[in-house]
């Protein structure tokens, strides 16, 4: 009985708070995993995320071959950077992360300037789905998940962004984030023949 | 400046060549065909100058071939600083940006490499005994 009820508060009290979720595209079993540590207000990143992770996605990430995890990585010398990566992060209880991610790249020159990440973000849900993204994206709880990417990549030595880390079978390699797609490309399907 | 080339070399060879292609390719100056030419062979350069630096083989030609290698790396790197590219600089592994420190180190193993290739010429010119 009394086992009976903590498992029920573990359940009640799992359900109230918003569960931190593993922003990742793709099949979790793939063969290859890249981890992306990266900030919605870098230009490289944004560089990163239309000339390569676009791609990337389409070729690999969607047919199974490489599992990709976004890590929000805001720098401190870019104002809006972690209001963007915690908006970002709130979509993600709406299941609009990608979404979100997409457009905060897209138009980042413009909410860059202006400061406007909230009406960027909000641009693509609905509006019961922005009030709930507004209120979540200042919780405590959504803060808090940011800040442990920061620790998760302080832990890996990132210090820049963007910064790729790319693991197959245990081993762990350091992918310059400036690099072309053609030639990670050709890394990957390197790989994958091992 | 032999252990400097030797210890450049280890680190670009214990990774596949690849991700040294990958760290010339973003700094974003040389066609594809150029960057894996040289992804591959850099390494393996830097090996054979570390070598030939520490047996003290051909000192002049060989420190004269480091100080060019080192004025072309700086020259790069100095050029993507002065662009704002946000890229690793590569020298000895990934993992370390472009910045105010990593020009002044290479700065001063180019002055140093420049200073040991002059000092290898002078020797060469000074007669028999002197």
């Amino acid at each position: 009985m009394r086992m009976a009820t903590l498992l029920l508060a573990l359940l009640a009290a799992t359900l109230a708070s918003p569960a931190a979720q593993v922003k990742g595209r793709g099949t979790p079993g793939a063969p290859i995993q890249l981890d992306v540590y990266s900030d919605y207000q870098c230009p490289a990143c944004k560089a990163l995320y239309e000339r390569t992770l676009v791609p990337l996605m389409a070729d690999y990430v969607d047919k199974g071959k490489v599992y990709l995890i976004h890590h929000e990585f805001p720098l401190p010398m870019h104002p809006h950077a972690m209001e963007a990566a915690c908006y970002a992060c709130a979509a993600s209880r709406v299941g609009k992360y990608e979404q979100a991610g997409d457009v905060l790249f897209r138009t980042q020159e413009s909410w860059a300037a202006s400061g406007k990440v909230d009406q960027t973000v909000c641009s693509i849900l609905t509006p019961v789905e922005a009030q709930k993204v507004r209120a979540l994206a200042k919780d405590p709880a959504i803060i808090a998940e940011v800040q442990q990417d920061i620790q998760a990549g302080r832990n890996a030595n990132v210090s820049s962004t963007p910064t790729l880390i790319l693991t197959h079978r245990s081993k762990q390699y350091r992918v310059p984030g400036g690099a072309g797609y053609e030639i990670l490309r050709r890394f990957i399907d390197q790989l994958l023949s091992q | 400046m032999a252990v400097v080339f030797l210890y450049a070399a280890y680190t670009k060879l214990r990774e596949p060549w690849l991700v040294f292609a990958m760290s010339i390719d973003a700094y974003q100056l040389l066609p594809q065909w150029l960057v894996l030419t040289l992804g591959r062979t850099i390494p393996w350069l830097e090996l054979l100058l570390g070598l030939l630096l520490a047996a003290g083989f051909a000192l002049r030609y060989t420190a004269a071939a480091a100080a060019i290698l080192l004025g072309v790396f700086f020259g790069i790197m100095a050029h993507a600083y002065a662009q704002g590219l946000k890229v690793d600089c590569g020298c000895f592994g990934l993992g370390e940006p472009i910045s105010a420190r990593t020009l002044l180190r290479d700065g001063l193993l180019l002055a140093a490499c420049l200073t040991l290739t002059f000092l290898a010429l002078r020797r060469r010119g000074l007669p028999r005994g002197a």
